[in-house]
């Protein structure tokens, strides 16, 4: 695995490996993202938690029924009706966010309120109605019921009314507010989009962080251990064994409930002047070092203990023998001679490490010991199941799909990466 | 074999001891009093508290009295959350619930993922092998939370709105734990149990008939198996006699090695259908810092998980005749 050739003979192996292939490039499409999400305001926390309208909407402008229609039209009348009462209408109006890039018609508020009350009188109209979906079917077994055509007249003159309320979009703004509503609103009418595609950073801040930084540890620690033997081996051993025989989601729980709420991580962080702080903080969000300590503590037992037992066979292998009599320092043999031949073991460990990393933070997300600023797709996956017994499937839906596809391209590399570095491996 | 099994014992003391004082360490971090008095509590109040939840006394001495417990096995210390309850009681309570899901679950997915993993190999290489194959990646790449949620809505919802019975229930009622045997078996489980089971089975079997296929894959490449159809043995003589009985090496580690979350039992399902089993209660216990709970319960899981380490390691050299016990 040293030298080049073969190097270059297992990139063409996985090369060949075409789902692999696609799994790469799948990988690359997420960095990609999460690295405009760190570096740029694409979308902003304020963004994901910020109303963009009336709640539960489905996405994909899909049509929906004569209620929630009805229903969503007496949110926004009933809005701007309370606003346009206040002693400061227009002040009011104008920090009216709740609809994300649209804004109410900068038009005099009694041309405003005029249009308001129209609205109230189609709107009274409709309300009148028993049962809208049966009328608008033309199911309504009374002779007096309103015909399917006049209900569903009505109703879209009551949407073009809510829409001359509301100022004209440029196409900027437009295609703006295409995103926000692609995929819906959740139950407080937050854009589903917004918030799926915005936990994508958190998602892989989370895996690369616990998969660089358990790997590192884990990887120092069986190379030690492995190698020198005696009291290290013996102190290793007993530490992992100690971690190890813990079930792994007992101690998750219990570091991340020690973590949680600062109780560590800020007096460690007084005590070093803020060092913690400078490492993991700002764009690498100081908010989830309970979820990195907790993960790391969990997750570096894995690669210690294969490295560790890879580097015992390699020590007792010809070359390393050879490097040794040649005289060779123990630090440039571990090094140059033992590292080189356990780097596929860190990449493949590294590359299961990342999907635990990101399915951990559902079940903690579940538990209210993850995520704790802004969204994760475990945090809309968890806030969901309200919404699932309701039937609106669009937040766990997105949330999942997005999950989904990352965890399988990352599943796919795994294997690709066992089968093309590690062909004995079961 | 005897000295083997002693001297692992002995090598896995200081092991533990350390499990015992990280778990109590890492619940300290917080104090548990704060969360169990009224917000005006003087200082006489805390320190009453204090010494009624018996944290006052140095740390040594709690984990001396918490060692005694683990060595003699009478966890009689009192659950801080459940006044007048020992700890042993409230384990005892909770293992039954626990074990209801976890043993049907994995004799279940045993059974099924070596089917799937035998049909796979049959066919290795060819449409069905890669299907299943791909199918079970596919089942890993999706949260367990979210098969929760789809398999209470459709399993508990909507298939009791479309059979207009309830075939499963959807929350567990706490009084289905006062009953009898025969009715626990005929009406409880099926209507309790039944579909929490039913969803564990579909998130393991991924994970299971992935390795299992690898195992005999493997094995579908030794030296034994040419020989037995250079001999003339018939391709299913040869899968289920020859290879299914010496696949049953890995197979068997891979049971023995899950006995502990049999104990530990499922914290997600637990916690989601409120069943008040071993895992829901434990995480009820560290989230409300009821200390004596934790304690007991991590020390039972820790012993169990080392005791069946090592008993794989011993099974293991009863099965194979080629491994040696050093």
């Amino acid at each position: 695995m040293t030298n080049s050739s073969s190097d270059s003979r297992a990139l063409r192996k996985f090369l060949r490996h075409k789902p692999a292939v696609v799994a790469s490039f799948i990988i690359a499409a997420y960095a990609v993202v999460a690295m405009l999400l760190l570096f740029t305001n694409m979308i902003t926390m304020d963004d994901t938690l910020q109303r963009v309208g009336p709640e539960t909407i489905p996405g994909f402008s899909s049509v929906q029924n004569p209620e929630k229609r009805l229903e969503d039209a007496e949110w926004l009348l009933d809005r701007i009706d309370t606003l346009a009462g206040r002693e400061d209408p227009r002040a009011a109006l104008d920090s009216f966010r709740d609809l994300g890039v649209r804004h109410v018609a900068e038009i005099p508020i009694e041309d405003l309120q005029q249009r308001v009350e129209e609205g109230w009188e189609i709107y009274d109209r409709l309300a009148e109605v028993e049962d809208l979906t049966a009328a608008v079917n033309g199911t309504l077994n009374s002779p007096d019921a309103p015909t399917g055509e006049v209900v569903l007249a009505d109703l879209q003159q009551l949407e073009l009314k809510l829409d001359e309320l509301l100022a004209p979009m440029t196409a900027k703004e437009k295609s703006t507010r295409w995103f926000e509503m692609l995929f819906g609103t959740d139950r407080q009418g937050r854009s589903i989009f917004y918030r799926s595609v915005y936990s994508i950073r958190v998602a892989v801040l989370v895996g690369l962080i616990t998969g660089l930084l358990s790997v590192t540890i884990g990887t120092i620690a069986g190379l030690l251990s492995g190698y020198f033997g005696g009291w290290v081996d013996n102190l290793i051993t007993w530490l992992y064994s100690t971690f190890a025989s813990i079930p792994n989601i007992v101690l998750l729980i219990l570091l991340a409930f020690m973590f949680d709420g600062g109780h560590i991580d800020e007096p460690l962080n007084r005590w070093t002047g803020g060092l913690l702080k400078w490492l993991i903080g700002g764009r690498l969000d100081e908010t989830l070092i309970p979820v990195y300590i907790a993960f790391t503590a969990t997750f570096w037992i894995g690669p210690c203990r294969v490295i560790r037992g890879e580097t015992l066979k390699i020590r007792e292998l010809e070359y390393v023998q050879a490097a040794t009599v040649m005289g060779f320092g123990r630090t440039r043999i571990l090094l140059r001679h033992i590292l080189p031949n356990v780097t596929y073991l860190m990449l493949i460990n590294f590359s299961l490490l990342f999907i635990g990393a990101i399915k951990s933070e559902v079940i903690l997300s579940f538990l209210g010991l993850g995520v704790k600023k802004g969204p994760s797709w475990g945090i809309m996956i968890s806030q969901s199941k309200v919404e699932v017994i309701n039937g609106f499937f669009w937040q766990i839906g997105t949330a999942t799909v997005l999950m989904f596809f990352l965890v399988l391209a990352f599943n796919v590399l795994s294997d690709a990466l066992q089968d093309v570095l590690d062909p004995k491996h079961v | 074999m005897w000295a083997y099994i002693l001297r692992r014992l002995a090598y896995n003391v200081p092991v533990y001891l350390s499990i015992l004082l990280l778990v109590m360490l890492a619940l300290r971090v917080r104090d548990p009093v704060f969360g169990r008095l009224p917000k005006n509590a003087t200082t006489a109040d805390i320190a009453q508290k204090r010494v009624e939840l018996g944290i006052d006394r140095p740390f040594h001495q709690q984990f001396g009295s918490q060692l005694k417990q683990v060595a003699t096995a009478t966890f009689d210390e009192i659950s801080w959350d459940y006044p007048g309850q020992t700890v042993g009681e409230v384990m005892s309570r909770c293992i039954g619930p626990s074990l209801s899901i976890t043993l049907p679950s994995l004799v279940l997915t045993t059974l099924f993922s070596i089917t799937v993993a035998l049909i796979s190999a049959w066919f290795r290489g060819r449409a069905l092998d890669k299907g299943l194959v791909f199918v079970a990646v596919l089942g890993m790449s999706v949260s367990f939370l979210v098969y929760i949620i789809f398999g209470q809505y459709y399993g508990a919802y909507k298939l009791n709105e479309w059979l207009g019975y309830d075939v499963f229930a959807i929350y567990y009622n706490p009084e289905v734990s006062n009953a009898g045997w025969g009715e626990f078996f005929t009406s409880v489980w099926p209507r309790y149990y039944l579909l929490p089971v039913l969803i564990s089975v579909v998130v393991a079997m991924g994970y299971d008939t992935r390795f299992y296929r690898a195992v005999m894959v493997e094995e579908s490449a030794r030296d034994y198996i040419v020989t037995a159809t250079a001999k003339g043995a018939s391709q299913s003589r040869i899968m289920f006699i020859h290879m299914l009985k010496n696949a049953m090496i890995p197979i068997i580690t891979r049971v023995v090695i899950t006995i502990p979350f049999l104990i530990t039992g499922s914290f997600l399902l637990e916690s989601y259908f409120g069943i008040p089993g071993m895992g829901n209660q434990l995480i009820v216990a560290v989230e409300s810092g009821d200390f004596p709970i934790v304690q007991s319960f991590t020390a039972v899981f820790a012993a169990v998980y080392i005791a069946s380490n090592l008993l794989t390691d011993v099974l293991y050299a009863l099965v194979d005749p080629r491994v040696r016990l050093s």
